[in-house]
């Protein structure tokens, strides 16, 4: 593998170039764009604002071809939707257009609406966040908006709190074995497993800032606080046109839904 | 260092208690003794980073490449002399998905352009023979290989000194043996200087020149390594001899040194097993009891 | 015949993401021995001890301690069995005392405050800590600490006690601590059984030696056995290396010499037969 890397050069599993078109737009364009999504599925009141962005959506999602990895995004708001049905069918206030009696339930068709409506716009918003997510790598995201100054700091806090989950998972576990071999009981009462929120907790935390400044120091000695911009390996190219499309899809949303909710938009 | 000592910050002891130490470029200096005798202090402390990062009171005189340390910003110091510590994992920042884009990550920092970014990463990994790692995930390493991815990203800064931690301490002896071959190499073929504290004498014996012990926040001992590591009073400032002089003293003990004569015990140490290989069929050998 | 301390019958373990990290493990240990297990990392080391005290149930076969399967007894029923010193002491100190911190495990077994005490006091004084009871354990050096971990499963006298690299990161003394502390508890009739990567540590401190690979067991046997030139290949392939007293040894063509001990003893003994 490492002898497909030319000398002298950036290798290309570090450029990473992009694999399509909707995938090589700058990461601030893909950014504005789940917002502007987001902003039209819950602000646009009535069926259209959560359908036209879940067709978008849908759309740009072949584009990119991520279109089947939208479906573990999709059933993971299964739950939160199921219970939005329920709940707004069944117990809509103020409803009376019930659709039939159910012993002491009495579903309505208002409520009905309601929560289809609903359903939609919360889809709408998670598969917008997934396509963003499935066409914008983090390490992308960090160094657009480090260049659009965020500053070192920054990226480096974000980046390593997102690296850091597992080892704290990892650490956790260890620390919970410890104990467990010393006759903590975790497998025992509710009571029993409450006593053991020191033992468990305290070298967690302990372990988590000790780390703090031995990873500090590791830092310091690669001259992390350098003063002045650090140099970018990856060029993101971004242009005219998308600056244009950010602001347009920008104001577009703000306009829709604003005219939404003054209730002059003449749509279902 | 000239009467270096130092007190961390909201302690009075001074932990390092008048210090004198010179490490010269190519040379490597070794540094052992007991635990809490100082000897990650005295790391810290002559790489800059003890007061500069972490606060502390330091007097007397440290002098990197010439300035001294407390007038120095921690980047800086950097630029100057490279550390590595005990724990590969804390060291690597966690932010990188590729080994190259780790060792790329203090050049980065300096805001160096492209090229010169990519000639010290290739020389990094040209130094330590890791350039086959370039494209693996750092938090996918084995403790020894990114043991080494860190010690690159610190040599990408291209330091006159380089000072080393214990490096190999948590490691298991197929990455102590892998840190302390790379370590070899880079002793030999480089100009640039480099302070080892190790407890593993044999290691020490391998790639040193020069032992210091420390012991109490002082330097008690100073000397050619062969001179040091075969002194008696080592053991009794809780070090523990190489393995061949400790072999060579317990046979001089017993009157048979005569049977050693002409094997070279440092040199057996560091040879690869051979042997034949068992032939298919016979039992792997075995002595438990039924 | 007396039931073994521990017997491990045809034990597989897979971790959950199907990882395959014991293989058909059959081991027998019995009371009172002094065991070690080495191995590269990944060979299943660790993994195999852990399932001695229930921290991880085998995927197949059977563990069973002093005659009794494990089954689905918790992991702090067995600690009263089987203590386990885990190699990290940082990963288990949590208390603002040394005493607090070792009568941890006293009190989870549910001893008297009396008994605790005694507990306490004869552990801190086989780890060589007797005079810090009050001290604040992150006041110790990580040598000291790591003699801490150690004190807080000695004190819970189990008959049982497994140390997970228990030199590694300890100085010259404290290494020697250990190796004092390990012949202190096989004296008084407990099971040792240690991991480590330490080989002189090996070769002096234990009686047997099994080496892992792969989850596999591919050698048992003395220090002797596992360090003598018919082995070493065996070593090598699980990257291991014998002490220098094995190799000087077999240069000499003394036969296995695994310790210093056994180097000079064999020199002594042909120089005597030489006469």
């Amino acid at each position: 593998m490492i002898d497909a890397h030319r000398p002298g050069v950036v290798p290309d599993f570090v450029l990473r170039p992009p694999t399509g078109s909707y995938h090589a737009l700058n990461p601030s364009t893909k950014l504005v764009l789940a917002f502007a999504e987001a902003a039209v599925a819950f602000g646009v009141r009535g069926w259209t604002g959560p359908l036209v962005v879940i067709a978008i959506v849908v759309a740009t999602a072949m584009t990119a071809r991520v279109g089947r990895s939208l479906v573990p995004f999709a059933l993971a708001v299964i739950p939160l939707v199921a219970s939005i049905l329920l709940v707004n069918t069944f117990l809509f206030p103020g409803a009376t257009d019930v659709i039939a009696r159910i012993g002491p339930l009495a579903p309505t068709w208002t409520g009905l609406e309601a929560a289809l409506q609903a359903t939609l716009r919360v889809a709408a918003f998670a598969l917008s966040v997934a396509v963003f997510a499935l066409t914008t790598p983090t390490d992308d995201l960090l160094a657009d908006m480090e260049r659009r100054g965020l500053g070192r700091r920054g990226v480096f806090v974000i980046g390593a709190a997102i690296g850091m989950i597992p080892r704290m998972v990892e650490r956790a576990s260890e620390i919970t074995d410890s104990q467990r071999a010393r006759g903590l009981d975790t497998e025992g009462s509710r009571w029993r497993r409450i006593r053991g929120v020191v033992p468990l907790a305290a070298p967690m935390i302990i372990g988590a800032l000790s780390e703090v400044e031995e990873r500090t120091m590791a830092l310091e000695a690669r001259a992390f606080s350098a003063p002045g911009r650090r140099t970018i390996l990856r060029p993101l190219p971004d242009s005219t046109g998308q600056r244009t499309a950010r602001w347009a899809a920008g104001v577009g949303a703000i306009v829709l839904v604003a005219a939404s909710i003054a209730g002059i938009l003449p749509v279902p | 260092m000239r009467d270096a000592r130092y007190a961390y910050a909201g302690t009075s002891r001074q932990v390092l208690a008048g210090v004198d130490l010179d490490v010269d470029a190519g040379r490597v200096v070794a540094v052992v003794g007991p635990n809490e005798a100082g000897k990650s202090t005295l790391c810290l402390v002559a790489a800059g980073l003890a007061p500069i990062a972490i606060g502390g009171r330091l007097e007397g005189s440290v002098l990197l490449a010439g300035d001294e340390t407390a007038g120095l910003a921690a980047y800086q110091a950097a630029q100057r002399c490279g550390i590595l510590f005990q724990n590969p994992a804390t060291q690597l920042s966690g932010t990188t998905s590729t080994v190259w884009e780790e060792i790329a990550f203090g050049p980065r920092n300096l805001g160096l352009d492209i090229g010169a970014i990519v000639e010290r990463v290739e020389g990094a990994m040209a130094t330590l023979d890791i350039a086959g790692l370039a494209d693996r995930d750092p938090q996918r390493l084995s403790g020894g290989q990114a043991q080494l991815v860190a010690l690159a990203s610190v040599l990408a800064l291209r330091p006159s000194l380089l000072v080393l931690d214990e490096p190999t301490s948590q490691l298991d002896p197929a990455g102590t043996r892998l840190v302390g071959d790379a370590l070899s190499r880079f002793a030999a073929e480089n100009g640039t200087a480099v302070l080892l504290v190790e407890h593993k004498t044999g290691l020490v014996a391998r790639i040193a020149g020069e032992v210091a012990v420390l012991v109490g926040g002082r330097i008690v001992e100073r000397g050619p390594t062969a001179e040091i590591l075969a002194d008696p009073a080592l053991a009794e400032h809780g070090v523990d001899p190489p393995p061949a002089v400790r072999i060579e003293r317990a046979v001089a003990a017993a009157g048979r040194s005569g049977d050693l004569v002409g094997l070279d015990l440092a040199a057996l140490e560091m040879e690869p097993i051979t042997g034949s290989p068992l032939p298919t069929g016979a039992p792997l050998p075995t002595g438990t009891p039924a | 015949m007396s039931e073994p301390a521990i017997l491990v019958e045809g034990v597989a373990f897979d971790y959950p993401r199907g990882v395959r990290a014991l293989d058909g493990i059959d081991l027998r240990i019995d009371d009172g021995e002094r065991v070690v297990v080495v191995g590269q990392n990944g060979s299943g080391k660790s993994t195999l001890v852990r399932q001695f005290n229930g921290l991880l149930r085998p995927t197949a076969g059977s563990v069973s301690i002093n005659g009794r399967p494990i089954g689905r007894r918790h992991v702090a029923d067995l600690a009263r069995e089987v203590g386990l010193a885990f190699q990290n002491p940082d990963r288990q100190i949590f208390a603002g005392t040394v005493r607090a911190e070792v009568a941890f495990g006293p009190r989870n077994l549910g001893l008297s405050e009396t008994e605790r005490d005694a507990a306490v006091e004869r552990a801190l004084a086989t780890v060589g800590l007797a005079g810090d009871e009050a001290t604040n354990p992150y006041d110790l050096g990580f040598s000291r600490r790591k003699l801490l971990a150690l004190a807080s499963i000695l004190a819970m006298d189990t008959p049982i006690v497994i140390l997970d690299e228990p030199t590694t990161g300890q100085d010259a003394r404290g290494i020697e601590r250990v190796q004092r502390i390990v012949a202190e508890l096989s004296g008084t009739g407990r099971t040792v059984i240690a991991v480590s990567h330490d080989m002189r540590f090996v070769a002096e401190s234990f009686e047997r030696v099994v080496v892992m690979r792969a989850g596999r067991i591919i050698l048992d046997g003395t220090p002797a056995d596992a360090f003598g030139e018919a082995a070493w290949p065996t070593l090598a392939s699980t990257y291991l290396e014998p002490p220098l007293a094995a190799r000087v040894g077999a240069r000499l063509g003394l036969g296995a010499t695994p310790t210093e001990a056994a180097l000079v003893g064999a020199l002594t003994a042909r120089g005597t037969a030489g006469r």
